[in-house]
C-alpha cells in the first residue's frame, strides 16, 4: 500500500470512528485546551499504529484500544503538555453550533461530568458500556474476564444512579 | 433513572453531536506529517534539564579521571579508583534512563488497556530501580581523597579506624538503601521521601496506578 492509499484508508477510519475520538477526549479532559489535544494525540498514535496494524483485531477494537490507552496515559501525564505543531486555537474535529439547554442535554452533561469522577479504568470500562460494545469486545479491549466486566459495569452503574438521584433533574 | 437511561442519554447526545462534526482534512494531514518532529518533541520534554546536568558532570567526571590517568603516579590509585567507579556507575544510570524514556514514548498503544497501562506503569516504575542503582557510589565518596602517599602506611591509628567506620557505614547505607528501595516498600514513609528525591513524584503515582490496575484485574 503507497503512503498516499494508507493516508486514504487511515482517513475514511477517521471520519467512521470520530465521534469515538471526541466522546473519550471529553470524558477525559474537563479544559476545552486539554480535549483539543488529547483528541490530536489520539489520532497521531492511532496513525503510528496503523502503520504496523495487521488488521486481525476488529477496526473498532483496535479503535478503542489505543484512543483509550492514549488518554489514559495522557490524563495521567502532570499538567505540562507539549506544545504540538498544530495550534491549539484550531481543531481537527469542529462542531457546528449546538443546543444544550434541553432538559436531555442537562442530563448528558451531568453524565459525562460523572464520568469524569470515575478512576481511569472504570471511565474506559464504562464508556466502552455506553458505546453499547459486546461484554466480549469489552473484556478483549480492556484485558479482564466477561464476568469481571459485568460485575464491574453493575457497580459502576449504581454509583451512577446514587449520583444522578442527588441532581433532582 | 432506570439502567438502560445511561446508553440511551449518551446515544442520543452524541449522536446529534456525532452528525455535526466535521474533519479538518488539511489539518489532520499537518498533523500526521509532522509526527516524527513530534515523536521529538515529546522525548525532548522528558526532564531535559536533568539528561543535560548529568552529561555536564559526567564530561566533568571523565576529564579529571583522564587527567589523573595521563599524569598518573601511584598516589593517584584511589583517586582514579573511586571517580571511575562513579563515572561508570553514572553512565550507567544515565544510559538505562535514557533508555526507558524512550521506551515509554515508543511504546505500541496496541493491546489491552490492563496490558498496556501495566507496562506503561512498570517501565515508569523501573526509572526507580535505576535511580537507586546509583546509591552504590556513596562508599566512593569516602575513598576518593585518599592517597597512598599517606593512607594507610602513614595515618595515625584513629584515622584509620575513623576511615574504616566512615567506608563501611557508606557501604551498608548503600547496600540497605539498594536492596530496600522496591516497589513494595514504596508506601513506607521512608521509601517516598527517597522516591521523591531520586525519581519524582511521577514514580509514586505510577506506583499507586499500578496498585490500582492489579486491583482492577480482581473480580471481587
Amino acid at each position: 500500500m503507497t503512503l498516499h492509499n494508507q493516508y486514504d484508508v487511515f482517513l475514511s477510519i477517521i471520519e467512521t470512528h470520530k465521534g469515538i475520538i471526541y466522546k473519550i477526549a471529553h470524558s477525559f479532559c474537563r479544559d476545552p485546551d486539554d480535549q483539543k489535544d488529547l483528541a490530536q494525540e489520539i489520532i497521531l498514535k492511532l496513525w503510528k499504529s496503523f502503520e504496523t496494524y495487521n488488521q486481525q483485531s476488529k477496526h473498532s477494537t483496535w479503535f478503542y484500544q489505543i484512543a483509550l490507552n492514549v488518554a489514559i496515559s495522557y490524563y495521567r501525564k502532570e499538567k505540562s503538555r507539549s506544545n504540538l505543531n498544530v495550534p491549539l486555537s484550531e481543531n481537527i474535529l469542529n462542531i457546528a453550533d449546538f443546543d444544550h439547554n434541553t432538559q436531555a442535554e442537562q442530563k448528558a452533561f451531568f453524565l459525562t461530568q460523572f464520568l469524569l469522577e470515575l478512576k481511569e479504568l472504570d471511565r474506559a470500562l464504562m464508556i466502552l458500556y455506553l458505546e453499547e460494545r459486546s461484554h466480549k469486545e469489552i473484556s478483549g479491549i480492556m484485558g479482564i474476564s466477561e464476568t469481571n466486566v459485568a460485575t464491574k459495569i453493575g457497580r459502576i452503574k449504581v454509583i451512577l444512579k446514587q449520583k444522578f438521584s442527588k441532581t433532582e433533574i | 433513572m432506570e439502567e438502560t437511561n445511561f446508553v440511551l442519554l449518551w446515544k442520543e447526545h452524541y449522536d446529534k453531536i456525532d452528525e455535526s462534526l466535521a474533519i479538518n482534512r488539511q489539518l489532520l494531514k499537518e498533523n500526521i506529517t509532522q509526527k516524527a518532529e513530534h515523536a521529538l518533541q515529546s522525548l525532548a520534554k522528558f526532564k531535559t534539564r536533568g539528561i543535560i546536568a548529568a552529561i555536564i558532570y559526567l564530561i566533568l567526571l571523565g576529564t579529571i579521571l583522564f587527567y589523573a590517568i595521563s599524569n598518573y603516579t601511584s598516589a593517584a590509585n584511589y583517586f582514579i579508583v573511586s571517580i571511575g567507579a562513579i563515572f561508570l556507575i553514572n553512565v550507567k544510570a544515565l544510559y538505562d534512563y535514557i533508555k526507558h524514556l524512550v521506551w515509554i514514548n515508543n511504546i505500541d498503544y496496541c493491546g489491552s488497556i490492563v496490558e498496556i497501562q501495566g507496562k506503561l506503569t512498570q517501565l515508569q516504575v523501573s526509572i526507580l530501580h535505576h535511580s537507586r542503582f546509583m546509591v552504590l557510589q556513596f562508599p566512593f565518596w569516602t575513598t576518593f581523597y585518599l592517597s597512598d602517599n599517606w593512607f594507610p602506611h602513614a595515618a595515625g591509628s584513629g584515622y584509620i579506624a575513623f576511615q574504616f567506620v566512615l567506608t563501611a557505614s557508606f557501604t551498608l547505607l548503600a547496600y540497605w538503601l539498594y536492596k530496600n528501595q522496591t516497589m513494595e516498600n514504596a508506601q513506607k514513609k521512608w521509601a517516598k521521601l527517597f522516591i521523591e528525591g531520586s525519581g519524582g513524584k511521577t514514580v509514586i503515582k505510577a506506583i499507586k496506578f499500578y496498585q490500582e490496575i492489579e486491583s482492577f484485574k480482581q473480580s471481587h
